[in-house]
């Protein structure tokens, strides 16, 4: 079954199917574009169509149906002859008086007048000026980032080469109603330029057959390019696609993620220590949707330009741009609100004063026991853990590097202008307000202790588990007295500011040691060389023994 | 390609020769002709013709009348005019010019 279209042909109806009209539309056009620029078109192409319908009837009653198919009409076309074969029967016309009139001129490249393909001259010819300035100016604008050589085979591409001697006529704008004296003169004139362009060949062989060489190398070239820029496009297309379908994908698990488990996340990774729960979803949302319909435009667009597949109607369009808009809005105030929330910095200091130590020795070590609040102790029921079980918090042992850049302590050893022992604890945070940075550096909690010589740290600030990153700090300075020892333990390696550990321990030659020993002179705390290392083995061990022995 | 070139002169400058021979014997209609013009194997294709024909009417040589048809539009059909005739005329001599030293030409390179 196939749908039928009627047609008239110069008053003649017929009943012809789809696709063989298609063929016969294409084929009466392209015969009147062959005859477009004579003078007798419209009588020719007229006798064309009547013998055509002729045909047609004819082929209808002798086959004694109603409907011309496809095979009818090329049987026609084939009897009728196609455009190429009135091509060759035009150089007979050549000698004819052939009635050419061309009404303004036509854009074409320009066969006989090339250095490349033509379009400079073809340029020349439809604007009327010499091509010697069309050239210059493409010439010049050659080095302008190459916007002349794209220019160039842009236009290349675009506009058709004069093929016909109708063509060129058209592009040189004759005109031919006067048909004598024009046809003569016309006919001198090109032999005139046969011989110009024969003497040409014969003075400049060289010149001539490289300008041909390059016509027919950027020719193949502009092919080759066509061919291979379509297949580029489509393979640019697909990647685009996968690209965009692939972070769709990634989108969408990390939105169903954080919906599902966002209020189980690591309260103290970035960015959730900065989120209120009970904001998340909202801020997820518009994140997720302000982050995807720009990919999914990206795909619609990508779609409809390289594989001409998929379009998207503008009412769906339009309310997809308002979501989009207002997932925007929402996420940048979210998002200006979280950052409004560091604006103001507060800090207050507190001095402790340590008991005084005996032998002027400190070991600084990590505080490793962990603390609850009496609610934790209670939730997690700690005393109905075996008696002597003790809790601990040490960071090396569960890897958890994160803790070390969350609520940083860092810990500066100074020398103590009195001979007794200092420390300041100074705390840090930022707020909206000064008001609220203040609260927030009051409502973070340190545990110092201090055992005899043992002081020990904890690695970071605490507060509420609840509650939000305010970029608290606290810098702790320890202010010992001249001339005492100061041993810290390896753990402490990332809080000490101004002195390595491990550096010490390999100038000293005691890497195996799990500490360094370091002395508080004038000039503030150095590394502690014990000099009988250098001198023999049994020594060094004496001087272990001795540390150790101190030690405990 | 100098064959080839050679030949479509001969051929083109027979053609309308003939065509006017054609037409000579009377009303003529375009596919009649190119009937002709195929079996004696100068043209292949109808679309060519109309062309040629419109342009020797142009100049003179040939009127046509309009006759309704049984099947189809009305149909041109060729004849000569005065002119063309006269034109005929003077080709025919022409020819029997060309076809005597042709064959002069021809006769003496085959003995």
């Amino acid at each position: 079954m196939n749908k039928t279209i009627i047609i008239n042909i110069n008053g003649i109806v017929f009943h012809i199917e789809e696709d063989a009209y298609e063929i016969l539309k294409n084929y009466m056009t392209d015969v009147k574009r062959h005859f477009m620029n004579s003078a007798d078109s419209l009588e020719i192409t007229t006798d064309i169509e009547n013998r055509i319908a002729e045909m047609f009837s004819e082929i209808l009653e002798r086959e004694n149906k109603q409907v011309i198919v496809e095979h009818d009409v090329s049987q026609v076309i084939e009897q009728m002859g196609s455009v190429a074969d009135f091509e060759n029967a035009d150089d007979t016309g050549k000698s004819g008086p052939y009635n050419y009139s061309t009404e303004g001129r036509r854009l074409f490249r320009d066969p006989d007048d090339h250095l490349v393909a033509g379009v400079c001259a073809g340029i020349a010819n439809y604007f009327d000026i010499d091509a010697v300035w069309v050239r210059l100016a493409f010439a010049l604008f050659l080095p302008v980032g190459g916007t002349g050589l794209l220019l160039y085979i842009i236009l290349w591409i675009v506009i058709p080469k004069a093929v016909t001697r109708a063509d060129r006529m058209a592009m040189k704008g004759e005109k031919q109603n006067l048909q004598g004296f024009k046809k003569n003169l016309e006919d001198e004139l090109s032999s005139v330029r046969q011989n110009i362009s024969n003497f040409g060949d014969e003075a400049r062989p060289f010149v001539y057959k490289a300008r041909d060489f390059t016509g027919d190398f950027f020719h193949h070239l502009g092919i080759f390019l066509g061919g291979a820029g379509r297949l580029f496009v489509k393979m640019l297309g697909v990647f685009i696609l996968i690209c965009c379908l692939s972070l769709t994908v990634f989108l969408i698990v990390a939105l169903v993620a954080l919906l599902a488990f966002g209020q189980f996340a690591p309260f103290h990774d970035l960015p959730f220590n900065l989120i209120r729960h009970s904001h998340a979803e909202l801020l997820y949302i518009s994140a997720f949707l302000a982050a995807f319909i720009p990919l999914l435009s990206i795909i619609f667009l990508t779609l409809k330009g390289v594989f001409n597949t998929g379009s998207v109607s503008r009412s769906t369009g339009s309310t997809i741009l308002v979501i989009w808009l207002c997932s925007l809005c929402i996420f940048i105030y979210y998002t200006a609100q979280i950052a409004l929330n560091f604006k103001e910095s507060a800090q207050f200091s507190e001095n402790i004063s340590l008991k005084p130590v005996n032998g002027n020795t400190y070991y600084l070590k990590l505080n490793d026991v962990k603390y609850f609040s009496k609610q934790d102790s209670i939730r997690l029921n700690i005393k109905g853990l075996a008696p002597g079980v003790k809790i601990t918090e040490d960071p090396y042992e569960y890897n958890d590097f994160n803790h070390f850049n969350y609520r940083r302590v860092h810990i500066n050893i100074e020398k103590s202008d009195v001979s007794q022992p200092v420390l300041v604890e100074t705390f840090k945070a930022k707020g909206r307000s000064y008001d609220d940075a203040l609260l927030n550096v009051r409502n973070t909690k340190y545990r110092f202790v201090q055992q005899d010589s043992v002081l020990k740290f904890d690695y970071r600030l605490y507060a509420d588990r609840d509650d939000l990153w305010h970029d608290e700090e606290l810098y702790i300075t320890l202010k010992v007295p001249l001339n005492a020892l100061v041993v810290i333990d390896d753990k402490l390696n990332d809080m000490i500011q101004g002195q390595s550990i491990y550096e010490c321990k390999q100038v000293d030659k005691k890497e195996n040691l799990p500490y360094a020993t370091f002395i508080m002179t004038n000039n503030g705390l150095q590394c502690k060389i014990d000099t009988v290392v250098t001198a023999k083995k049994d020594s060094v061990k004496t001087a272990k023994a001795d540390t150790t022995v101190a030690q405990e | 390609m100098i064959v080839e070139n050679t030949q479509t002169q001969m051929r083109k400058g027979i053609l309308e020769y003939c065509i006017l021979s054609i037409i000579a014997k009377g009303e003529t209609y375009a596919s009649d002709i190119i009937a002709e013009l195929k079996k004696a194997q100068l043209l292949v294709v109808e679309g060519t013709l109309y062309p040629l024909l419109t342009r020797l009417k142009n100049n003179g040589l040939l009127t046509y009348n309009w006759v309704e048809s049984t099947s189809g539009p009305p149909r041109k059909y060729y004849i000569l005019s005065d002119e063309g005739r006269s034109v005929l005329h003077q080709l025919d001599k022409t020819w029997e010019e060309l076809a005597f030293a042709v064959q002069t030409a021809i006769g003496e390179r085959k003995q």
